[in-house]
């Protein structure tokens, strides 16, 4: 078995996104993708804190080459962190590809994907070997599938650090155990506006769960986006864990669509004209920021489930909260932007991509 | 004022004892004081009272605060100051101090999830047997005695005649 051809180019992927934001999958109008990820380390080598230049490069090696031997390889393609740029890093970070960390990082590193980005290895970040499945809509329980067979796969190849007490022995003991986060992304615009997000906060607090922006720890909410996840990975199995993760969203889910609900009956008017007056903004100004596009996306998204805008598709509106980010726009433009060149360009983007539906509509 | 003891030097303490209904004052020089009731005179210095925090908050500290990974090189300290572990024999080096911190963490400190199969199928099964029990306690305190019954029968299944426990 061997790697796809690498002779693929990041600017190839600049203009789509992965499958992950295509909008179908079940409760997709409000859960945007699911995600599970696990913390792999390889026995008998140091955690990457503690390694030096010789052993990273090593466990760089033997992991890229056990990846490369397993029944996974055809499907994906390779890339070492350290040959490509920081925008190439920045614009792999925005398709959570990789991890900010792992972008910010340091000495030999990479990571594997597959064509349709549901599956990507990262090699050498916090942990040894990082698998990531991500999936479209609330997939929880397909992702478990997908990355528990990845990960048996890999097994039978790598010999993982792992104690019959601890389970799978991580750098940091927050993920030790099964060494797994499994979130889910929703949209959340009505519960924001009502001012009902805290109490949602509060409650899934109390059950183990972390609330967090979309590109994860300590990034900020924006766009409405949040990511709910596990906070322990010990003491229970990861069916378990994705079980009480299962059991909360549809509970928020239908919070939100009652929050909806109230606003339409409530106050009609504003809410439409503030859904309207977002779209006519992003038809019309020639710049916009990333932080207000973000804002604007995320009205026009709850426009269009509400039924208020009907001639965009979901799937357009996921892929424009990717491809409007930094990283995205300078590999489009193919050059590196200040943020007030960004700013115009991402505007002028925006405005190409909505005037391409009007004219196939019309 | 003359130390009433030593009647040499100055006088620095003063105390008031209260025996019974009996009140009585002395006064005292530094050194005397000390020698009659070492615990009045002793003021605790910042280090002492940064240990003594440190037993309260995280008593395993102190005592964990010398041992140093023969592996990576890791000192306990440094893993506490930084949050990150050093390779994977710090989880048996380090195990009286992590495992505090994984119950605080997790709720938890023993692994019930997936098994790699290199690990054997004896720990496999006792892993599953583990997760039975669980499920069998939930059972019980949901009062589902149908379920309960059901993984019994499983659990005797698995262990088969002679039960570990």
């Amino acid at each position: 078995m061997s790697f796809q051809a690498t002779t693929m180019k990041i600017s190839d992927l600049a203009d789509n996104t992965g499958e992950w934001l295509r909008g179908t999958g079940p409760e997709s109008d409000i859960v945007i993708s699911s995600r599970i990820r696990l913390a792999r380390n390889v026995a008998r080598f140091p955690f990457l804190s503690r390694a030096n230049v010789k052993q990273k490069k090593e466990l760089e090696e033997i992991i890229r080459e056990r990846i490369k031997d397993s029944d996974i390889s055809q499907d994906l393609c390779y890339l070492n962190l350290a040959d490509i740029t920081p925008v190439d890093r920045l614009f792999l970070v925005e398709r959570h590809l990789i991890s900010r960390e792992h972008a910010g990082g340091e000495g030999e590193r990479g990571v594997a994907f597959g064509k349709s980005e549901t599956v990507s290895l990262m090699v050498n970040e916090e942990d040894h070997l990082r698998i990531q499945v991500i999936r479209s809509g609330f997939e929880l329980k397909e992702a478990w599938k997908t990355i528990d067979d990845i990960d048996n796969k890999l097994e039978r190849k790598l010999n993982y650090a792992y104690s019959s007490r601890f389970g799978y022995l991580t750098a940091c003991p927050t993920n030790v155990g099964t060494g797994m986060r499994a979130s889910v992304m929703l949209h959340l615009p009505a519960l924001g506006m009502t001012h009902h997000i805290e109490k949602v906060f509060t409650a899934v607090m109390k059950l183990g769960l972390v609330v967090r922006g979309l590109y994860g720890e300590g990034t900020q909410v924006s766009g409405d986006l949040y990511q709910i996840s596990n906070q322990f990975t010990l003491g229970k199995s990861e069916v378990e864990i994705i079980e009480i993760i299962e059991s909360v969203i549809p509970r928020i889910t239908s919070y939100e669509r009652m929050a909806r609900k109230a606003l339409v009956s409530e106050s009609r008017e504003q809410l439409e004209d503030r859904v309207w007056r977002s779209y006519g903004m992003l038809k019309v100004a020639r710049l916009i920021s990333s932080e207000e596009i973000m804002h604007l996306l995320s009205q026009v998204r709850m426009g269009v489930n509400l039924g208020i805008i009907n001639d965009i598709e979901m799937k357009t509106l996921n892929e424009l909260f990717i491809l409007t980010l930094p990283g995205h726009l300078q590999k489009l433009e193919g050059r590196e932007l200040n943020s007030t060149q960004r700013n115009i360009i991402r505007a002028s983007y925006v405005r190409k991509r909505l005037e391409k539906i009007k004219s196939l509509k019309g | 004022m003359k130390c009433e003891s030593c009647n040499k030097k100055h006088a620095t303490v003063h105390l008031t004892e209260i025996v019974g209904t009996a009140k009585k004052e002395r006064h005292l020089c530094e050194e005397c004081a000390q020698s009659i009731n070492t615990h009045l005179t002793k003021i605790p210095s910042p280090t002492e009272i940064l240990t003594s925090l440190i037993n309260q908050v995280a008593p395993e500290i102190n005592e964990m605060s010398k041992i140093v990974c023969p592996v990576c090189g890791l000192s306990y300290l440094e893993f506490r100051s930084n949050g990150r572990l050093g390779c994977p024999m710090d989880y048996t080096i380090f195990r009286k101090g992590l495992i505090p911190l994984l119950e605080k963490m997790h709720s938890s400190t023993q692994h019930v999830g997936k098994v790699p199969s290199r690990a054997g199928k004896e720990l496999i099964k006792k892993n599953e047997l583990m997760q039975l029990r669980n499920e069998l306690n939930k059972a019980v305190e949901k009062e589902d005695y149908e379920r309960a019954a059901e993984l019994r029968d499983k659990i005797y299944e698995l262990s088969g005649d002679n039960d570990e426990d």
